[in-house]
């Protein structure tokens, strides 16, 4: 990658984030405060309300809603964000791959100011630090491919097709109650439950929940399986971006 | 001679005629071809319409012929767009920078220009103010200036030599008119005749998405004008 390249997704990250920053009244505040209101959101109606939860339930919840938002705005922002700069598109030659890249690093740079607030949460709540905090970045990682993979291809999609958008909002959410981002798998009847197990989002998650709340180790070879299917979409999402590229500058948003 | 920088020979580019499922395709170049060699200014003529612009963003590489062929060495082409990239919440400086990325250049470069950029837009403490406090005539300044910043081996140019108020229109057309004098291989694009004909020495004359005519700039201009004349008769 040409170093000009490099510079340009690292001053667009940051020219995003101040830019969000200086967008609303409370700024950065809002980095933390709006993820909190919704798993309040959440907690209120699964655990209080109906009471779905055990022992277990807020720190199951509050790790599931972190992770996936963070995988869920990678892949909406990602995802949408070629689309978003067809004016740039068309005014300059640029490696249109830059615009989800930015994207997806300026959600990851906020996932890491709410996972460290998560952690401090976790703590005083009962669920010590431990020895195997030391699978997380490989976690993070294989988190981050398979984002990245569904990024990329919604991003390429969408410039040519925009009505998707509706579309993805809808397989997103019904995703994210498949996966037990929000209630434990375990309540799903067998052949379903087996099924959804499939789910590369339902392993991670489940992975980072066994290390952050029983300072379990994760199943590497499902993982490896994960970030195998991760980084094949991952290849198939560039590969679709780039073979569509010289269509970008066609196109009106 | 040398060989050409960049070589168009039967280029057509087309597009959507808009996105619906099975809308048809209109061809906004058709046939063009052209040369294009090292230290050129070329003028591109012709009625509105007639595809200059398309042809501008071929030549600067965002657009992909469909068909033809062009042959480029590996040289930078670079059209000058005002305020690429500007984005409302931030300060001049950064949107500076911003724009200076994008526009090909490196950051330790952009950033050293600064002070000239930010004198040259004579914009004071507003350069560290976000600009959408800005008005217009100072957010054209700021692009302007930081356009001129470019230093792509083509430059590209569509009719936005003055910008801003009279003044200002001056100041950065002498800008400009500096930049083409000082060697660079040009493309200038424009509806004034008297800007092509002191900043070029070479046309090409283009209509309806077809190169008409290229050679030097009286040749040119006298069949060009000769057209306009017939088709002026006859109406």
């Amino acid at each position: 990658m040409p170093q000009h390249v490099l510079e340009l997704i690292l001053f667009s990250t940051y020219a995003e984030l101040r830019a969000e920053r200086s967008r609303s009244y409370l700024g950065l505040i809002w980095w933390i405060a709006e993820p909190a209101m919704m798993m309040g959101a959440f907690w209120l109606v699964f655990d209080v309300i109906l009471n779905t939860g055990g022992p277990d339930y807020l720190a199951f919840l509050l790790v599931g809603l972190t992770l996936w938002q963070w995988m869920k705005s990678c892949i909406t922002h990602g995802g949408y964000a070629i689309w978003g700069n067809l004016g740039l598109v068309r005014q300059v030659s640029l490696p249109v791959l830059v615009f989800p890249v930015v994207q997806m690093l300026a959600d990851t740079i906020k996932f890491c100011f709410i996972f460290a607030l998560l952690l401090v949460i976790l703590w005083i709540g009962g669920y010590p630090p431990n020895i195997t905090y030391l699978a997380l970045p490989v976690l993070f990682a294989v988190t981050l491919l398979f984002a990245a993979g569904g990024s990329f291809l919604v991003a390429a999609i969408v410039p040519l097709v925009p009505d998707l958008r509706f579309v993805i909002e809808q397989v997103l959410t019904v995703l994210m109650f498949l996966s037990g981002v929000v209630f434990a798998l375990d309540d799903v009847p067998s052949p379903l439950r087996e099924a959804i197990a499939l789910n590369p989002v339902a392993t991670l998650l489940e992975a980072t929940r066994g290390v952050l709340m029983h300072a379990q180790w994760p199943n590497w070879i499902a993982l490896l399986k994960v970030g195998a299917i991760s980084a094949i979409v991952c290849v198939a999402g560039v590969a679709l971006v780039l073979h569509l590229s010289p269509r970008y500058p066609k196109l009106a948003n | 001679m040398d060989t050409p920088l960049i070589e168009l020979e039967n280029v057509g580019v087309a597009f959507s005629a808009q996105r619906r499922v099975g809308s048809g395709r209109f061809w906004a170049l058709e046939d063009v071809s052209l040369s294009l060699r090292q230290g050129e200014r070329l003028g591109v003529i012709g009625r509105n319409g007639a595809g200059k612009s398309t042809l501008l963003r071929v030549l600067a590489g965002i657009l992909q012929p469909d068909r033809g062929r062009m042959r480029r060495s590996t040289v930078s082409c670079q059209l000058l767009s005002l305020a690429v990239g500007f984005t409302p919440y931030l300060s001049g400086r950064d949107n500076a920078i911003l724009s200076g990325l994008m526009i090909g250049l490196r950051q330790r470069d952009i950033v050293s220009r600064l002070p000239a950029i930010k004198e040259f837009s004579e914009l004071g403490d507003f350069f560290e103010q976000p600009i959408a406090s800005y008005s217009s005539g100072m957010l054209m300044r700021l692009g302007f200036s930081v356009a001129i910043q470019a230093e792509p081996d083509v430059l590209l140019i569509d009719e936005v030599l003055a910008v801003g108020d009279a003044e200002f229109q001056e100041k950065s057309g002498n800008a400009l008119r500096e930049r083409m004098r000082q060697g660079h291989t040009v493309v200038l694009v424009s509806h004034d005749e008297t800007q092509v004909t002191t900043l070029c020495d070479r046309l090409l004359w283009i209509e309806h998405g077809k190169s008409i005519r290229e050679g030097s700039r009286d040749e040119v201009f006298a069949a060009y004008h000769e057209e306009l004349h017939l088709v002026g008769g006859a109406t």
